[in-house]
């Protein structure tokens, strides 16, 4: 008889998906919609929002080393197979709703500054060819695609920091909480559909093999991604000051300015395409796991037609939504951000309450 | 009783072709024999000096026992079955037959044609051996037994080809290589029914699930010493008679980047050519692509002076940048092509209508931009760093140049991510292709892109999970030389 082998993903591809994904995920409209709203405060609900994940992704990386089993199967294992699928379903739809604004993002970006002409949705199109059969792929390709997307990442973000540094001005920041409250959290709960990371560690549990430390690692990772984020919030506010609430696709414009470009050409451009593969991926993986949810609610394991389903959806709300862009952000601002928080935040600290095996 | 006559119209019945001899002739106390050999691949002075000679001794009523201790070929064989003499005889050997015996003498006095062993023209090094494999499967393992000497070495030989039945030897270093895997390869070998084996390429085609892949899963070797280190990191070798391209498996992409220098040098000169090489690919492969991109979709890439040059020199192009960059690397192929084919009489010829007709006079003709030229020019020299990888990384540079010309960077980026995704995904036999990069094994990142000291690399690769793990032990008492 043939066994079905769990396709398995190692601590350190989790520790690097913690980092550089993280990273990628928050570099195009956040910082201009934080900057927008919270003006030289930007880094505090981004601080908020990445203390309060970090916690539940220590956590959810703890609770790893108290069982070995998938939350599937804790899920499972508590209410029932139904319950879980059931729940399984809903993160399906938490993933979907996690790539689609992203997806609208990128779209903007690429259309905006990869081409100089104006070209049309066809360009971005092949994003789901790819989508389609990246999402057919198990953990294991996950966990390999991040191993090597990490290098790529510390390169090109290495290079866009030296490139940006320079040129801020950091008293742009200061001084700082004078933004109300209510701002700052409203921004902080805004934002909250960015920050899935702990519902990718969820997805992740019972997949790698838990050994003493590993759930600081992740935690640190995390953190670390967390600390290059805040370091680039601050570089785009101390660049542009009052005027970053209107420049758009911020990881495009702090190197804009760097003095070496006139005489070597737009180098940062070249840099941001090799970014852009991090970023592909990184929007791929929610794709990847909505695939893994519905193959896992449903039943059915053929993830290749799932995975054309998903992306043929996601295209076709791309083709008929994708002009209401504003309309989806408050869309996701004002009412999305409760789902975010049931699924980021209440289920990732319930799951402690699951019954699982004592290891 | 079985007559010498009719031995041999049982031979030449199904051998009828008018090359392989019957030399029939006698002891001197009139003992009948007969050798039956083809002509061109034994070696005739052998027959005479290795079985004639000492067979004129022989008594008239020698038994088959008296006649073999008499022979004093080294490779001698006995055998009584009409199709193991045929397949000796067409394998280069002389089939003797004795006069009233049913069984018979295989004697080896194969010499087929070949040529000397020499230093290969495309792993030629600087320092380090000179000698390379030849087309003859015997001188080959000779060569290797000549390096590797320890009983741990098990050759394991197979015959593939209904027709050429082709010898093939399994080499591995028992203890090292991992277990079953000689025999996982064997088994793919055999399962394959093919007429002939006329090179190694066509068994490394049996050697993957994906023969459609645009990667290979086999690496290659055409030095001795190449071999036989990578069969001490505990690979497994494939050596085919007639080619003398050897084959080693499992296969991590990485192989082909490290030179056979790199292990001859200093490591920090080694791991200097190394960054070049993948520096160098990495340009060959997209350079071209960027070039059509930038153009076409963001000039902001290139810097301003550049800029300035290039807008001179395709003002009043008549051509499209990417029907100028495809049909610039067109004839870059086809010149490459024509090269390698033409007789070597006409090679100056061909430099001179290269270089000098298309090339010069296509610039000054304004079909084509000088920029164009020299970007495919240098991709060219940069994709010949790696030239074992040369398949995959001109098809790469078609398609990249395609991509960008329609769907600009971002389809570059698609294709990358498509890439990178299919290419973590592939194995050789167990081993991922990207090792030590995804999944990424610390230890052997130090022979990888870098080419650390002898002392770093005191274990074997860790992706192939070899038995025997250590290969160096450093010496205790360092500080006492």
């Amino acid at each position: 008889m043939k066994t079905k082998t769990i396709s398995k993903i190692s601590v350190r591809q989790i520790c690097f998906i913690m980092l550089a994904y993280t990273v990628v995920g928050k570099l195009l409209s956040y910082p201009t919609m934080l900057s927008y709203f919270c003006e030289r405060d930007l880094l505090v609900p981004a601080l908020i929002d990445f203390l309060i994940e970090g916690i539940i992704v220590w956590s959810i990386a703890f609770l790893c080393s108290r069982t070995d089993k998938t939350f599937f199967g804790l899920l499972e294992g508590t209410f029932g197979n139904v319950f879980a699928r059931i729940i399984y379903g809903l993160f399906a739809v938490l993933f979907l709703f996690a790539v689609l604004l992203p997806i609208c993002e990128q779209e903007l970006y690429v259309h905006t500054i990869f081409y100089d002409t104006v070209p049309s949705l066809v360009v971005f199109m092949p994003f789901f060819v790819f989508a389609i059969y990246a999402g057919s792929k198990r953990f294991e390709n996950i966990g390999r695609c991040a191993d090597l997307c990490l290098p790529i990442f510390v390169i090109t973000m290495f290079v866009i920091f030296i490139m940006s540094f320079g040129e801020a001005q950091w008293d742009n920041l200061l001084p700082i909480l004078k933004t109300p409250a209510d701002k700052i959290f409203f921004m902080a709960a805004g934002s909250i559909f960015r920050y899935v990371e702990p519902c990718w560690l969820l997805m992740f549990m019972g997949r790698f093999k838990y050994k003493k430390g590993d759930a600081a690692k992740i935690t640190i990772s995390y953190a670390a991604g967390a600390i290059i984020v805040l370091l680039f919030l601050a570089t785009f506010y101390g660049i542009y000051g009052g005027l970053a609430s209107s420049r758009t696709f911020a990881v495009s414009r702090t190197s804009l300015y760097f003095s070496a470009i006139e005489t070597i050409g737009r180098v940062d451009l070249i840099m941001l395409y090799v970014l852009e593969t991090v970023m592909v991926f990184a929007l791929v993986l929610n794709v990847q796991l909505a695939v893994y949810c519905i193959a896992k609610c449903s039943g059915w394991d053929n993830r290749a037609v799932i995975s054309l389903i998903v992306n043929v959806a996601l295209a076709v709300v791309l083709i008929t939504c994708g002009g209401f862009y504003n309309e989806i952000y408050k869309l996701y601002m004002n009412w999305l951000w409760i789902f975010f928080v049931i699924f980021t935040v209440l289920v990732p600290c319930l799951a402690w309450a699951l019954k699982r095996r004592q290891r | 009783m079985v007559t010498l006559e009719k031995n041999i119209k049982s031979v030449k019945d199904v051998l009828t072709s008018e090359d392989i001899l019957v030399f029939e002739f006698k002891s001197d106390n009139g003992k009948r024999f007969a050798a039956i050999f083809a002509d061109g691949i034994v070696d005739k002075t052998q027959i005479g000096e290795l079985v004639v000679k000492p067979l004129r001794y022989a008594e008239k009523d020698a038994d088959f026992e008296a006649v073999k201790l008499l022979l004093a070929s080294p490779e001698l064989k006995e055998g009584n079955k009409k199709k193991d003499a045929i397949k000796e005889i067409l394998n280069g050997n002389a089939v003797v037959f004795i006069d009233g015996e049913k069984d018979f003498l295989i004697a080896g006095v194969k010499s087929p044609p070949m040529r000397a062993v020499a230093e290969p023209p495309t792993q030629v090094a600087v320092h380090g051996p000179r000698e390379g494999f030849i087309e003859d499967i015997k001188i080959n393992l000779g060569l290797i037994r000549k390096r590797i000497k320890t009983e741990q070495l098990q050759v394991k030989t197979i015959f593939v080809g209904d027709k050429s039945d082709t010898a093939i030897s399994i080499v591995y270093i028992d203890g090292v290589c991992p277990e079953g895997l000689p025999e996982k390869i064997e088994k793919e070998i055999m399962e394959n029914k093919i007429d002939i084996v006329p090179d190694s390429s066509y068994i490394s085609q049996f050697m993957t699930r994906k023969p459609r892949s645009l990667f290979k899963r086999c690496g290659t070797a055409e030095k001795p010493d190449v071999f036989c280190a990578k069969v001490c990191e505990g690979r497994v070798g494939i050596v085919v008679d007639g080619s003398p391209i050897c084959l080693t498996v499992p296969y991590m992409l990485v192989e082909d980047f490290q030179s056979v220098e790199d292990y001859y040098i200093n490591s920090y000169r080694s791991t200097t050519l190394r960054v070049l090489r993948v520096l160098a690919i990495l340009l060959g492969i997209f350079l071209p692509a960027l070039y059509i991109s930038a153009q076409l979709f963001k000039i902001q890439i290139i810097p301003f002076q550049l800029l300035l040059k290039i807008s001179s020199s395709v003002a009043g192009l008549p051509l499209s940048p990417s029907i100028e960059m495809f049909l610039t690397l067109f004839v870059l192929e086809v010149l490459n092509e024509a090269s390698i084919r033409m007789p070597k009489y006409v090679g100056l010829a061909l430099s001179v209508v290269g270089a000098l007709v298309l090339g010069d006079t296509a610039v000054k003709a304004g079909i084509i931009s000088t920029p164009a030229i020299i970007i495919i020019a240098f991709s060219a020299i940069c994709l010949y760093t790696v030239p074992n990888n040369i398949e995959s990384t001109t098809t790469l540079r078609w398609m990249y140049l395609i991509i960008a010309g329609s769907a600009g960077p971002f389809g570059m980026v698609l294709l990358s991510a498509y890439l990178i995704c299919y290419l973590v995904s592939e194995q050789s036999y167990g081993v991922p292709l990207v090792a030590p990069f995804a999944p990424l094994v610390r230890s052997d990142l130090y022979d990888s892109f870098i080419k650390a000291n002898m002392y770093t690399l005191d274990t074997r690769p860790k992706a192939f999970k070899v038995k025997e793990k250590v290969r160096l032990t450093k010496n205790e008492n360092e500080n006492d030389k």
